[in-house]
């Protein structure tokens, strides 16, 4: 028997004992691709479990699988030994429902999500449009609540939103996560800017340009350097003050929705502070990545790194 | 006067591939980054197909330039097959 046959009688009878499987990049829990990221999200969603053949560990399947499927590309999908296709075709059997049919999955009835857009925003969109071959917009909200925002024609099982003469086409697994959201454009800021009361809070991670910006616009915003004395010795943002436990237990009196903005060295202490105030139910914390070095770096060359 | 690149002759490439097995197919290749391409093809050929075989079809006509480690062709990202 020649390796060849071999390895395809290995896929064949993987193919064959799994009700669901993904030979894929990466594993369930860790995808080491976006096609692949993409395939487990819908599946996670629909069925409790399936099975997952990591092909970067294991250069024979690689190729194997490709041959056994005449499917040149990763990931590839089977449900109960049918071949259904790689991250377009499940994405598109998705939104059409036609993947819950093949899993045994129901097909729950999702509403249109409210959105709302802003005169400025709808100005932008309404003048790009007219240009488009495709004027709808295609907005998706993906698990991580990264967006995109996209012409692009209707497909099957997209979600018809109309807000402020545009159209937008959200697909069935982001409308829950788009509901409620909205969306604006800020000529100072250039680019969209979106409010989305589904996000989770978490800490907002900005560069020192943006601190610089939110600073300029705003010359007392509370700045904490989460260091101590003799490292703010080496050098400090003017603006900022040292983050003591008397000025903790202060901070943590005011509203919830007042903006912090924490520092320190590199970034990562300042980070577990910024962490410490989501926790006590704060929902605007920044924290500056890099830190004290990168503001050197950017504005005061005179501090030394450390 | 343009310069003649890699990027273009994949490129090129994809397009005399598809249209070579898909007769007819009109071709529409955008370059992602690196190896990253996006591809719209319309064909009468694909009227009464899945989406699975349209798609077939297009992989079956790439495959040369997918496979291999240096292969000009790592991903497709987005594969747009229309019925003409």
């Amino acid at each position: 028997m020649s390796a060849d046959t071999a390895i395809n009688q290995q896929i064949d009878a993987l193919v064959k004992s799994n009700d669901v499987i993904v030979f894929m990049k990466g594993t369930r829990r860790f995808p080491q691709c976006g096609f692949s990221a993409t395939v487990v999200q819908i599946l996670d969603e629909l069925v409790e479990d399936y099975e997952t053949v990591n092909v970067l560990a294991d250069a024979d399947i690689r190729s194997g699988i490709k041959a056994y499927s005449d499917w040149p590309t990763i990931p590839q999908v089977y449900v109960k030994g049918e071949f259904i296709g790689g991250s377009d075709i499940v994405r598109s059997l998705y939104a059409s429902g036609e993947l819950h049919a093949k899993l045994g999955a129901k097909v729950e009835a999702v509403d249109p999500p409210a959105l709302t857009v802003t005169d400025a925003a709808a100005r932008v969109l309404r003048e790009a449009a007219a240009s488009e071959r495709h004027p709808t917009l295609r907005l998706s909200v993906s698990a991580s609540f990264q967006y995109g925002l996209s012409f692009g024609p209707q497909q099957a099982g997209d979600l018809v939103v109309e807000a402020s003469g545009l159209t937008f086409l959200v697909d069935r697994g982001s409308a829950k996560r788009a509901d409620g959201m909205t969306l604006d454009y800020d000529e100072a800021r250039s680019g969209f800017h979106i409010v989305n009361p589904n996000e989770p809070t978490t800490v907002k991670q900005i560069t020192v340009q943006e601190l610089k910006a939110a600073m300029d616009a705003d010359p007392n915003i509370r700045l904490y350097d989460v260091r101590e004395e003799d490292e703010r010795a080496r050098g400090i943002i003017a603006g900022s003050v040292r983050l003591t436990p008397a000025l903790v237990e202060e901070a943590m009196q005011l509203p919830k929705d007042t903006p912090l903005y924490f520092t320190c060295r590199s970034g990562a202490r300042s980070n577990r502070a910024g962490e410490d105030f989501i926790a006590a139910g704060f929902t605007r914390v920044h924290n500056v990545t890099g830190g004290i070095l990168a503001w050197a770096r950017a504005y005061d060359p005179s501090i030394e790194a450390y | 006067m343009g310069f003649a690149t890699i990027d273009d002759a994949v490129t090129q490439g994809i397009v005399t591939a598809v249209s070579g097995a898909i007769p007819g197919a009109e071709v529409e290749v955008t370059h992602g980054s690196g190896g990253h391409y996006a591809l719209r093809v319309v064909s009468a050929a694909f009227a009464g197909k899945s989406l699975l075989d349209k798609q077939r079809m297009v992989y079956r006509a790439l495959a040369p330039l997918m496979s291999g480690p240096n292969a000009p062709v790592h991903a497709i990202d987005r594969l747009e097959t229309v019925v003409a």
